[in-house]
């Protein structure tokens, strides 16, 4: 009877009343992906959210089922580059840098010269998103990784954001923007004012 | 010499074979002390609270953020939209479940600028607009989610925890 009850005490806290908002068997099959995970101690609430996303955005049960299995099998691979400590964020970050192009490689190097590597692995992801090559992307933030801080690597994206903006090709802009930010970055780690540090708007 | 110690250890041995006198009513004393400390009644009853708590314990650990440090780090953002078409916007994202009735924008200045401030902890977030509750739009002062799988729209911003916060 006491086994009993601690099964129905898992049950209780396996059934995320926010999964009610799938169709049952939808809410069944994510519920088993989430349930997977968390026995492989990976972060499940990503998993929720990306369902959340589905249904709020009335995406077929299959197609939220299957973005959640894929998004649990990736979040396996970004922990396998970057170690059983990574932070749920990281685990998310490094994801976006795997769909991104960058390599289960690249991810370690990385980890192995800073921590939290959430914002290096998102900018990481965006540079590549805007058309860097994976090649470029994952060289200029290694060159950056070890000295700049999180704002700087921000700092960095949007600048190369805008000179493609303006019609620089991905790759050059991404050299340029390195090879000038590195002044820009030392002088940011001594204490610029100039350096922005908060933003008001995303 | 050994055969003085082996003497001594016949000695004890008898020593410790002798009857020992019992008291016949040492059971029953036993048993009367064991019902008084554990009633028969109450023995299993404890049982249910505590797995009723570690239910309600579980559930809450389930629900919980995601950071255990989201309240020391989280860092206050502002999203903008222009949509001077729009009757009503809504930010929806990782933040708040995907759930339109969360985080509905306001329009306080006219000219269909739409904001709403939200405190976000370090990490990586997916997010979209809600436009009139039939159009997704994406963000475009922030980077595009290029792994979107449902046929809309989406953008990420990164909140970040170290060196002066790198909110993008």
């Amino acid at each position: 009877m006491i086994l009993a009850a601690l099964l129905l005490a898992t049950q209780v806290a396996l059934q995320d009343p926010r999964l009610d908002r799938l169709d049952p068997d939808t809410r069944s099959a994510v519920a088993a992906v989430v349930d997977s995970a968390r026995v492989a101690r990976l972060p499940i609430e990503p998993l929720i959210q990306r369902a959340l996303e589905g249904a709020t955005k009335g995406a077929p049960g299959p197609r939220i089922v299957t973005a959640v299995r894929r998004l649990a099998a990736d979040l396996g691979t970004a922990r396998t580059a970057l170690g059983n400590d990574a932070s749920a964020p990281e685990l998310e970050a490094g994801v976006a840098a795997l769909r991104a192009g960058a390599t289960t490689q690249i991810l370690a190097n990385l980890r192995s010269v800073r921590r939290p590597l959430t914002v290096a692995l998102s900018v990481l992801a965006d540079l590549v998103a805007s058309g860097v090559p994976a090649d470029s992307a994952a060289a200029a933030v290694l060159a950056l990784a070890p000295k700049a801080r999180d704002a700087d690597l921000v700092e960095f994206r949007r600048a190369v954001e805008r000179d493609i903006a303006l019609g620089a090709p991905p790759g050059a802009a991404t050299s340029v923007r390195l090879n000038a930010g590195a002044t820009d970055v030392t002088a940011a780690s001594s204490g610029n004012p100039g350096t922005p540090t908060r933003r008001s708007r995303p | 010499m050994f055969e003085r110690e082996d003497e001594t250890v016949e000695r004890v041995i008898q020593h410790l074979r002798r009857p020992v006198a019992i008291d016949p009513g040492l059971d029953a004393r036993v048993m009367r002390e064991i019902a008084q400390v554990a009633p028969a009644g109450r023995r299993v009853r404890p049982l249910w609270p505590l797995l009723a708590a570690a239910a309600v314990v579980a559930t809450v650990l389930v629900a919980r953020p995601r950071n255990r440090n989201a309240a020391s780090q989280a860092d206050t953002l502002q999203f903008v939209l222009v949509a001077p078409q729009a009757a009503s916007v809504a930010l929806v994202g990782d933040f708040n479940d995907w759930d339109p009735a969360r985080s509905p924008m306001q329009t306080t200045h006219g000219g269909g600028i739409w904001a709403t401030v939200v405190r976000l902890a370090p990490g990586r977030y997916r997010y979209a607009f809600l436009v009139n509750g039939v159009e997704w739009r994406a963000d475009p002062n922030s980077p595009a989610a290029k792994d979107d799988e449902f046929g809309t729209p989406s953008s990420v911003i990164t909140v970040g925890g170290r060196g002066g916060g790198g909110g993008s």
